[in-house]
C-alpha cells in the first residue's frame, strides 16, 4: 500500500518530491509540465501563466522558460538521469475565446513546452492541450498518472 | 460553387489585404518587444555580476561596523556608560537594516525557485501597520521626516477589522513601500500612508514628497537588481530587490499596483489586494478564480475524468 501526501500546486509555483504524492493544479490558458522518472517513481509539476520571462520582475516559474528548466534541475538534483525524465503537458487552453490575436496566450504556452522539453530531450509521452476550457489535473508522481477534468467556470469572464 | 460578382470579390480582396496588413503590424509589434526583451536580458546579465558586488558592500559593511560597535562596548570605562547608549542605537539600526535586506534577498530567491504559497490568516492590518511605521522609525528619524497614519479602517467601528490575507507577505510589501520612500524623500519632509477598505479590496497606499521617478524609469522599478541610483556617490542602500520581490509578492495574492508620481514632487504607491475568500468567483484574471477557491471549482455533470 502505498501513501500518498498531497499538495496543491498554485500558479507560478513548482513542486517535486521523491514520496508518492497527489499533485493537483487547476488550468486555464496557463500550462503545466509534469515530469516523471520511471526508473525511482517520483516527479514533480510546474505550472506557468506566460511563456518567456521578457527581464521585467523576478526569473521566476511563472514564466514557461524559467519553470520548465527549474523542474528539470530538480529532478536531476534528486538523482534522476535526463535521459529516463518524461513528459506530460496539459492546459494552455484559449478559455477567453477571443481569437484578437493571431498568436493567443495558451498557444504560446503549449508552444515553449513543446520546443524546450524537445531542446532538452526529454519526450512527451502524453498531452492535453488546447481547447476552450479549463482543467483541474492531478499528477501522481509515484506511477506518473495523471488524472484530468474539465473545467467550466460558474462566471464567464 | 456560386458565383461571385464584382463587388463581393473586390470586398472579399480588401478584407483580405486588411487582414495580412493586421498580421504584419502585429509581428513587426511582436519584433520591436523582441529587441526590447535582448536589450533587457543583456542588462540583466551585466546586472548580475554588479549585485554581487553591491551585495558584497551591502552585507559586509553593517557586519564590519556592528562588529567595531560591540567590540568598542566592550572596552567602554564605566564612567562613559552613556556612551554606550549611542552605540546600541547604531548597532541596532545596522542590524535592522541587514535583515530587512536578508528578507528581501530570501524573499526573491524562494520566489525565483517557485516556493512561496500564499500561507492566509485573519490579519489586524491597522495594528500591522502600525507595527511596521514604529519599526522604521528611527530611520525615518534620522532625516526628520513624519510619518502620518490615515487608517479608514479604524473608523468605520471602534471593533478590529480582520481581513483575511497572508500577514508576512503584507508586511514585507508595505515595509519595502515605506523603506523606498523613506530612501527618496528629501531631508524635512513627511510620508503619508493611507489604508482603506473598498468593497473586498484592501488598499494601502504609500505617498512620499521626495525625488519621484521619471517617466522611462517607472518602466523599470519592478525589474530586479535595478537600483534608479546606483552611483558610487548613491546616498541610497539597497540592492534593488525590493520592488521586484513586491510586484511577485503582489501578484500572489492577486492583487495590483499602482504608481502616480512626478519628479522633484514625490509618488504615490497604491496596492490593492483581493480578500482571500471561498465565495469569490470570476476575479479578473486569468486563474485566480480557482486560486481562491481551489477545492470548491464545480465539475459540469457531463465531463469524466480522462487519464494520461
Amino acid at each position: 500500500m502505498v501513501l500518498y501526501e498531497s499538495f496543491f500546486l498554485y500558479p507560478s509555483a513548482l513542486y517535486a518530491t521523491q514520496k508518492p504524492n497527489h499533485i493537483t493544479t487547476i488550468l486555464g490558458s496557463c500550462v503545466a509540465v509534469c515530469l516523471w522518472d520511471p526508473l525511482y517513481k517520483y516527479g514533480g509539476m510546474c505550472h506557468y501563466m506566460l511563456p518567456l520571462w521578457n527581464g521585467e520582475g523576478l526569473a521566476s516559474p511563472k514564466y514557461g522558460n524559467i519553470a520548465i528548466e527549474k523542474l528539470i534541475e530538480k529532478m536531476i538534483s534528486f538523482g534522476s538521469k535526463k535521459e529516463n525524465i518524461q513528459a506530460k503537458i496539459f492546459g494552455g487552453g484559449d478559455i477567453f475565446q477571443r481569437r484578437l490575436n493571431h498568436f493567443n496566450i495558451g498557444e504560446k504556452n503549449i508552444w515553449i513546452a513543446q520546443s524546450y522539453l524537445k531542446e532538452q530531450n526529454v519526450p512527451i509521452i502524453s498531452s492535453s492541450t488546447g481547447g476552450e476550457s479549463g482543467r483541474k489535473i492531478i499528477f501522481n508522481t509515484y506511477n506518473g498518472e495523471v488524472r484530468q477534468r474539465y473545467v467550466r467556470k460558474q462566471t464567464e469572464l | 460553387m456560386s458565383q461571385l460578382n464584382d463587388q463581393e470579390l473586390i470586398n472579399e480582396l480588401v478584407k483580405r489585404f486588411d487582414e495580412t496588413k493586421k498580421a504584419l503590424s502585429e509581428v513587426q509589434k511582436l519584433n520591436e518587444e523582441l529587441k526590447e526583451v535582448n536589450k533587457k536580458l543583456e542588462e540583466s546579465e551585466s546586472m548580475k555580476s554588479h549585485f554581487i558586488s553591491n551585495i558584497t558592500n551591502e552585507i559586509i559593511n553593517p557586519f564590519a561596523s556592528i562588529l567595531a560597535l560591540s567590540k568598542n562596548i566592550l572596552s567602554v570605562e564605566k564612567e562613559n556608560w552613556k556612551k554606550v547608549i549611542t552605540m546600541v542605537s547604531h548597532i541596532y539600526t545596522e542590524a535592522f537594516h541587514l535583515d530587512f535586506q536578508f528578507r528581501n534577498i530570501f524573499a526573491a530567491a524562494k520566489l525565483e525557485a517557485g516556493e512561496v504559497v500564499p500561507e492566509i490568516l485573519n490579519v489586524d492590518v491597522s495594528s500591522l501597520v502600525e507595527s511596521i511605521i514604529e519599526s522604521f522609525s528611527h530611520l525615518a528619524k534620522k532625516k526628520f521626516i513624519g510619518i502620518e497614519l490615515k487608517n479608514d479602517l479604524k473608523e468605520e467601528k471602534s471593533k478590529i477589522v480582520l481581513f483575511k490575507t497572508d500577514p508576512e507577505k503584507l508586511r514585507l510589501i508595505i515595509s519595502n513601500l515605506l523603506s523606498n520612500a523613506i530612501n527618496f524623500s528629501f531631508e524635512k519632509s513627511r510620508i503619508i500612508i493611507k489604508i482603506w477598505k473598498s468593497e473586498n479590496f484592501l488598499l494601502i497606499s504609500v505617498q512620499d514628497f521626495g525625488t519621484g521617478i521619471s517617466v522611462e524609469n517607472q518602466k523599470i522599478i519592478f525589474d530586479r537588481f535595478k537600483r534608479l541610483s546606483s552611483g558610487i556617490d548613491s546616498i541610497n542602500r539597497g540592492h534593488g530587490l525590493g520592488l521586484s520581490v513586491n510586484k511577485a509578492m503582489i501578484d500572489l495574492l492577486g492583487g495590483k499596483i499602482d504608481i502616480k508620481t512626478e519628479l522633484n514632487k514625490g509618488s504615490v504607491f497604491t496596492v490593492c489586494i483581493p480578500e482571500y475568500d471561498g465565495e469569490i468567483s470570476g476575479i479578473a484574471f486569468d486563474d485566480n478564480e480557482f486560486f481562491f477557491n481551489s477545492d470548491e471549482v464545480k465539475m459540469s455533470e457531463n465531463d469524466k475524468e480522462e487519464v494520461f
